[in-house]
């Protein structure tokens, strides 16, 4: 018999559980598509299916979905509530599924995560397991095999990030959403731009996500986003060792709008707030990134 | 003796400075670039090549504004550098002690921040080009007044109209609205001009800490009227340098000669034969709008190709 196909849309969810998807499903002797790298033809998809209200990223992820129709037997698309009180999902982590399954032809592979309702992640995996008529036994193997490989990815990552601190480069911390700065489109050229102007670039979603969820309450005791929750964090954990942050965010995102007012108020380093809206030019970014740099440089001079 | 011409091609005027080694201005010109940023530097270069005295040699060029690549290239520059820096070392360089800009252009408008001769902070208009000079020349067409003339007569109001400051749409139905209900120019002129400051220090100036002293500058600081309102409703003092709408200009031309090459440059346009062309790279999904650029027939640069293909 033919290997399952799991298509899985290179947006939103996936560069979080990228590791544990890919050990996950490869222990469950599945093969994975995962959709191209964002251009502009994804995204032209992406705006068609979506409509004006939905941030840039979220347009961008339907884009990615359309392109793996037909493509796979399942298309994973997970709806994340929340992971605990304190530690909730954007509204789009939480819709996805249902406006993928309404908009779109073909089976869909779909986990809840809940911890408020009791549904954890390991329960979500045992769950899709079964869709794929695997069992109990083979699920909870491969659960736990990739959740340990998927840690010593992460690991790597974080020591790799904390080693880039002992870089004698300017050093710009990197403030937002993993599914917009590892964008092709989106964040892609910001990081490329900063490495050609010799900077070290430490992203803030590759640090240590338990240190910086904690020391995110130095800066706000009631914010209840998990995934802005860990990127702020990052402020707090390395104000001391980097020289500038940048913050990045898909325009008209509603988590990002507050929260990045609020770091901008705290923060004494040079801050620079980008805003990704259409993509139809970067040279209102470069200007931008270069006076900020030019600030930064000169900062350390003095 | 040395001398270095610093350029900056916005989206409505194009500027040039010539400074010696002391920073002073030997020359300058501003001209419309007319949506045409080649034809435009090459008449600035053209006069102001008229304009130098004998025994000067041009040992440094400068480009910013949003032209400043394209134009970078044409002159052969030795410093291309965004508009913020090159507004901050300029402003610098005749009031060393400013520490806030405030600097509203023909489609951009931005706030620098300094602090002991250094920027620390800037902002720029994002996502609108509301209250900038765009609008008010606009505006100024639809009332049938010349836009030199604005400043004059917003000054002879005592109780400017109220007029919507957060987007230009609404900007443009509420003007209507005044007029036709019968309040009168002046007041509606002012208004205006009151409409640009409170936009200013709503959108670009929000959260910012404005500290004296103050310098305005950029095409609308020409305005009276706006002046007249940002010192009202700042409560403070503002300096308006006759050069305001030169200091990109000039900041660069000062870059250019902290950065000089030895090389001299020749002005000669006319013999220069530089040519763009727009197409459209179909070799991926992503449809790059490609700039060519060729001088004397030669390609000598390709803008906007993501992956570097030319």
């Amino acid at each position: 018999m033919d290997k399952l196909k799991i298509g899985l849309p290179r947006g939103l969810f996936y560069y979080q559980n990228e590791y544990m998807w890919k050990y996950f499903f490869e222990m469950l002797d599945c093969d994975l598509v995962v959709s191209p790298k964002t251009n502009k033809e994804i995204i032209g998809l992406g705006e068609k299916y979506s409509i004006d209200e939905m941030c840039l990223s979220m347009k961008t992820y339907l884009g990615h979905v359309a392109s793996l129709v037909g493509l796979c037997d399942y298309i994973l698309v997970p709806r994340i509530d929340n992971y605990g009180r304190m530690n909730q999902s954007c509204t789009n982590f939480l819709a996805a599924y249902d406006l993928v399954n309404n908009l779109f032809e073909g089976k869909l592979l779909n986990y809840n995560v809940n911890y408020e309702n009791g549904e954890i992640e390991e329960k979500a995996y045992l769950c899709i397991g079964k869709i794929l008529g695997k069992n109990k036994k083979q699920i909870k193997n491969a659960y736990q095999s990739a959740l340990i490989k998927s840690h010593k990815q992460i690991k790597k990552q974080c020591i790799n990030s904390l080693n880039k601190l002992k870089s004698s480069k300017t050093k710009i911390l990197l403030v937002g959403h993993d599914y917009n700065f590892e964008d092709e489109l989106i964040g892609k050229p910001i990081i490329e731009y900063l490495t050609s102007e010799s900077c070290e670039v430490i992203k803030c979603y590759e640090l240590p996500k338990e240190v910086t969820n904690k020391l995110s309450f130095q800066i706000s005791k009631t914010l209840y986003w998990k995934n802005n929750r860990e990127n702020i964090g990052a402020i707090p954990f390395l104000e001391q060792s980097v020289d500038g942050i940048i913050l990045l965010s898909s325009f008209p995102c509603g988590p990002d709008s507050i929260v990045n007012e609020l770091v901008i108020r705290r923060v004494k380093l040079p801050i620079l707030n980008l805003v990704v809206d259409d993509l139809s030019s970067f040279s209102g970014f470069e200007t931008r990134l270069e006076s900020f740099l030019d600030i930064v440089k000169q900062k350390i001079m003095r | 003796m040395n001398c270095y011409l610093g350029v900056d091609i916005g989206s409505i005027s194009t500027k040039g400075v010539i400074i010696d080694d002391n920073n002073n201005i030997i020359c300058s010109l501003y001209l419309w670039t007319e949506g045409n940023p080649v034809n435009a530097v090459k008449k600035l270069v053209e006069q102001l090549k008229n304009k130098i005295p004998d025994g000067y040699l041009v040992r440094g060029i400068g480009t910013t504004g949003s032209a400043r690549r394209l134009i970078g290239l044409m002159l052969d520059a030795n410093v291309v550098k965004n508009e913020i820096t090159a507004h901050a070392v300029g402003t610098l360089s005749i009031h060393p002690e400013v520490r806030t800009i405030l600097e509203i252009g023909g489609q951009d408008s931005k706030i620098i921040l300094v602090d002991k001769g250094i920027v620390i902070d800037y902002a720029m208009n994002t996502l609108c080009a509301a209250g900038t000079g765009a609008f008010l020349s606009s505006q100024a067409k639809r009332l049938n007044i010349p836009i030199e003339e604005f400043g004059e007569i917003a000054l002879k109001s005592t109780n400017p109209t109220k007029i919507a400051a957060r987007c230009t749409v609404f900007a443009e139905s509420d003007l209507v609205h005044k007029s036709q209900m019968g309040y009168s120019k002046e007041d509606i002129v002012a208004g205006l001009c009151k409409s640009i400051v409170l936009n200013y220090l709503n959108n670009v100036g929000k959260g910012k800490k404005i500290k004296g002293p103050i310098v305005f500058q950029g095409g609308v600081s020409k305005n009276k009227g706006v002046i007249k309102y940002f010192k009202e409703i700042l409560n403070a003092d503002i300096i308006v340098d006759e050069n305001g709408h030169l200091m990109g200009a000039i900041g660069i031309a000062i870059l250019a000669r902290q950065k000089r090459l030895e090389k001299t440059y020749s002005l000669e346009m006319a013999e220069i034969d530089f040519k763009t062309l727009g197409i459209e790279c179909n070799k991926c999904p992503n449809n790059c709008e490609l700039l060519k650029i060729y001088k004397n027939n030669q390609l000598i640069e390709t803008i906007g190709s993501m992956c570097g293909r030319e």
